[in-house]
């Protein structure tokens, strides 16, 4: 340690949050009085410009060398206060953060003594440390000025043409043999009644001519090694099966037919295919999940197709997650759907009106639509202890915030294209939050559409009508408008406003390292903050791999990651934590336990160093190698090696501030 | 400040990896679901840098039990699930041997949205404390008179 510590500490009210539990003026009280301290001051808000001016302030002319903050929780202002530390003139690792909101005031609301308590010894303990903290520099390498774009849905092509548009080379990976996502299946899209496949026909133009953008299809992440600027990447290439000159014959030739997932097994297809008409690639594709091995006629001859999978390798300096959504699957007997044949989700609808064009008539499985029921909120807001358990025992509690703007759309279409149905919207709230979506509801009301409001404790329920009843199907609800009125709707249709669902990726999660929030959507690190990165330095989020949203917002986000990426990879070098082992070469007898106890390679040897005229071993790391897992650390027989930032001496002032008793504390003023 | 001197309480240590536990506590105080106050949570990066000493001058110091709150399998770090379990196993030889009750350190695997677990392990802690109290109870007095002194 260079100078005497002078520690500033600084104990945030939180705008209350915190304040309004934990005693924060006696907080600040304790520990002015400890050894070390020159300034202990509170105050409203130390995130806005006036807090963190105090601190420049006190750092500036009372010579503060150690700032101690106890706030919200790191992950939220912790690059702040480094910020606000530096722009004094201090190193941005003299300064500590301590969470009093999300680990005290938050969790202790009923016990407010008991938090002040801890606010004592949790900001002590950080006091604690900050006496053993020592400047530290960033480890600064050299970044691929390269990025990896998973998922060639819209947000992914949004996002890999931003990229390249500044100037670094992406490569786009898509799992499935056509690009376009989840968006192809739509017909018109709202707020401009667009044709969705037309535009994203254009987006896809643009993104396959890029001279910078490198696009593999039917490929897979199988692996993901290395860290920010230089991230080693495996990827799986499955085999198109057919080629330019025998693709068109051999789909021809195809006689296997299997459910097609484009139009939600509503139709069949053949297993040699291609989803829709103008997709990209033109090319047919071999549905290798399906495909039953047997042999397909080509020219008079019998062809056998076989994946010939191949693998790739490459580096990148960042990577986009688009991998979208999964649209909610209702259970087999949720409103019906699975076991009535009139129930249908509004997905299928869509697909269904775009597979028959011209009709005349709204049919559905062969029946004349003259009453339709729109159903909102399936899957969507579900309540616990009242919906059923998704499969992995929890409910989607979230608003999927698309279906209520889609279902009113779609209720516009239907009156354009089918006038004289009758329409009844079964709703929780109209949550039509955009610009221009509000005027879907203003047009379903002025065509006659009738809104029925229910609960989400009662769900409405529908039935099979006896035989000979002149609708197949009746819907059960509760008017919440009319004191829970019970009302019996006989339909013709049911369509089930069906939201999102965060996609099974769970293998590419556990290679990105990535977290999930408590909606199985990847998690970003901070809402507001820091909306699309994520808590692995790099790895930045596009689209509704995040969580519900509708395709302006998509592509919002995609343009916003590809400028995280533009920023992060755009001078060819990134900067890393310096959180990396360091030793103590007097320490240091050269016993090797660390080079032994280490997993990572060329992380730390020994070498061969003279001292006063005798040859030595030393263990020496290599910075840009070590992770910092401190495996080296707890093996040392000598404490001759501590992780930068994090170091054992820290961890013990810590415990031993945590482990006093607050009469010791007090008696200290 | 009197009615903080008088608030006399066993002490849980928690040492949380930003990878999971302390990601898992933050999920926890956004849910605004009350624990005990009790508890201390530090971030560590790996708990694999602690060697079993540490975790022994802590209960000596005066700390009554220890939360190891990591990633498990899921962590960024290689080392960290099966270094972590040796470094644990190792420690409860040396506690048997000082006659601490080996329950006062426990390994919990916690994920950044572990909110249920996360409470489980820390409430289940502590009712173990007030069974068996406080670990100045376990320990030769000359040790835990050196618990009231920083360094």
């Amino acid at each position: 340690m260079s100078e005497k510590p002078k520690i500033g500490v600084y104990t945030c009210y939180c705008g209350g949050n915190i304040s309004h539990t934990v005693k924060c003026e006696q907080v600040a009280k304790v520990m002015a009085d400890q050894p070390d301290v020159v300034i202990s001051r509170t105050n409203m808000s130390l995130c806005s410009d006036a807090g963190q001016s105090q601190i420049e302030e006190d750092i500036r002319e009372l010579g503060v060398n150690r700032v101690v903050i106890g706030a919200c929780a790191p992950s939220l202002h912790e690059p702040t206060f480094r910020n606000t530390v530096v722009r004094a003139g201090l190193n941005p690792y003299l300064y500590h953060h301590v969470g009093l909101r999300e680990q005290d005031s938050w969790v202790h609301s009923c016990d407010c003594d008991g938090a002040t308590c801890k606010a004592v010894r949790l900001m002590s303990a950080g006091v604690a440390k900050a006496r053993f903290l020592d400047p530290l520099e960033p480890i600064r390498l050299e970044a691929e000025k390269q990025a990896l774009v998973i998922g060639g849905g819209v947000a992914g092509l949004r996002s890999a043409l931003d990229i390249a548009n500044q100037g670094l080379r992406v490569v786009l990976v898509e799992k499935s043999p056509f690009l376009g996502g989840r968006m192809a299946q739509l017909a018109k899209v709202f707020p401009t009644g667009e044709e969705a496949q037309r535009l994203l026909s254009e987006l896809i133009d643009e993104v396959v001519q890029h001279p910078r953008i490198g696009v593999f299809i039917q490929t897979e992440v199988v692996g993901v090694s290395g860290y920010v600027g230089k991230y080693g990447i495996d990827l799986l290439q499955h085999g198109r099966g057919v080629t330019a000159e025998n693709g068109e014959a051999l789909a021809a030739g195809c006689t296997q037919f299997v459910p097609d997932e484009f139009n939600y097994n509503l139709t069949e297809r053949k297993v040699i295919y291609k989803p829709y008409q103008g997709c990209y690639p033109a090319l047919p594709a071999v549905d290798w999940d399906h495909y039953d091995g047997e042999s397909i006629l080509l020219n008079g001859k019998k062809e056998v197709l076989q994946d010939q999978a191949q693998p790739y390798q490459l580096t990148v300096g960042a990577i986009v997650v688009a991998t979208g959504f999964d649209p909610y699957t209702p259970h087999t007997g949720e409103y019906g759907y699975g076991e009535l044949p009139q129930v249908a989700t509004l997905a299928e609808l869509i697909r269904h009106l775009a597979v028959h064009p011209e009709a005349k008539s709204l049919r559905w499985n062969g029946r004349i639509v003259r009453d339709v029921v729109m159903v909102h909120c399936v899957g969507s807001r579900e309540i616990e202890g009242v919906d059923a358990l998704q499969e992995d025992g929890l409910v989607n509690n979230y608003c999927s915030r698309v279906c209520c703007t889609a279902t009113l759309h779609m209720i516009e279409e239907l009156h354009t294209h089918f006038p004289g149905l009758n329409i009844f919207d079964l709703y929780q709230d109209i949550r039509t939050y955009g610009r221009g979506h509000e005027e879907y509801y203003r047009s379903a009301l002025s065509s006659g559409t009738r809104f029925v409001r229910y609960n989400g404790e009662d769900r409405p329920e529908v039935i099979a009508a006896l035989e000979g009843d002149t609708h197949p199907v009746l819907v059960h609800v509760k008017d919440a408008l009319t004191y829970n009125q019970e009302l019996e709707i006989p339909a013709d249709l049911v369509v089930l406003a069906t939201g999102m669902q965060p996609r099974q990726i769970d293998d590419l999660v556990r290679m990105l390292k990535v977290s999930r929030g408590n909606d199985r959507f990847l998690l970003e690190v901070h809402p507001k903050l820091r909306p699309v990165e994520t808590a692995v330095n790099g790895v930045i989020l596009a689209g509704t791999a995040q969580g519900p949203m509708n395709i302006q917002e998509s592509i919002l986000a995609a343009s916003a990651a590809a400028a995280k990426v533009v920023s992060l990879l755009g001078s060819g070098q990134v900067e890393l934590q310096p959180f990396v082992a360091a030793v103590n070469a007097a320490k240091c007898d050269g016993t090797g336990a660390c080079v032994e106890a280490c997993e990572y390679e060329g992380a730390i040897a020994l070498e061969t160093l003279v001292e006063n005229g005798k040859e030595v071993k030393r263990a020496v790391v290599t910075a840009a190698n070590c992770s910092g897992c401190g495996a080296c650390v707890s093996v040392c027989p000598n404490r001759a090696i501590d992780v930068q930032g994090w170091t054992l001496a820290q961890y013990e002032a810590m415990v031993d501030a945590i482990a006093m008793d607050i009469v010791d504390l007090v008696e200290a003023e | 400040m009197t009615d903080l001197m008088q608030k006399p309480e066993t002490k849980i240590l928690i040492l949380a990896t930003l990878a999971g536990g302390y990601a898992g506590a933050d999920a926890t105080g956004q849910s605004h679901l009350d624990y005990p106050s009790n508890t201390y949570i530090l971030p560590v990066m790996c708990p694999v840098m602690f060697p079993p000493e540490f975790f022994i001058r802590s209960f000596e110091r005066g700390i009554d039990g220890i939360l190891l709150m990591y990633s498990g399998t899921d962590s960024p770090y290689k080392v960290e699930a099966a270094g972590t379990a040796k470094l644990i196993n190792q420690s409860y030889e040396l506690m048997k041997e000082r006659g601490i009750d080996i329950r006062r350190l426990r390994l919990a695997a916690i994920c950044t949205v572990c909110v249920k677990p996360f409470l489980k392990e820390v409430n289940n802690m502590h009712t173990l404390l007030k069974g068996i109290g406080p670990v100045s109870a376990e320990i030769k007095p000359q040790q835990a008179e050196a618990q009231r002194t920083l360094p």
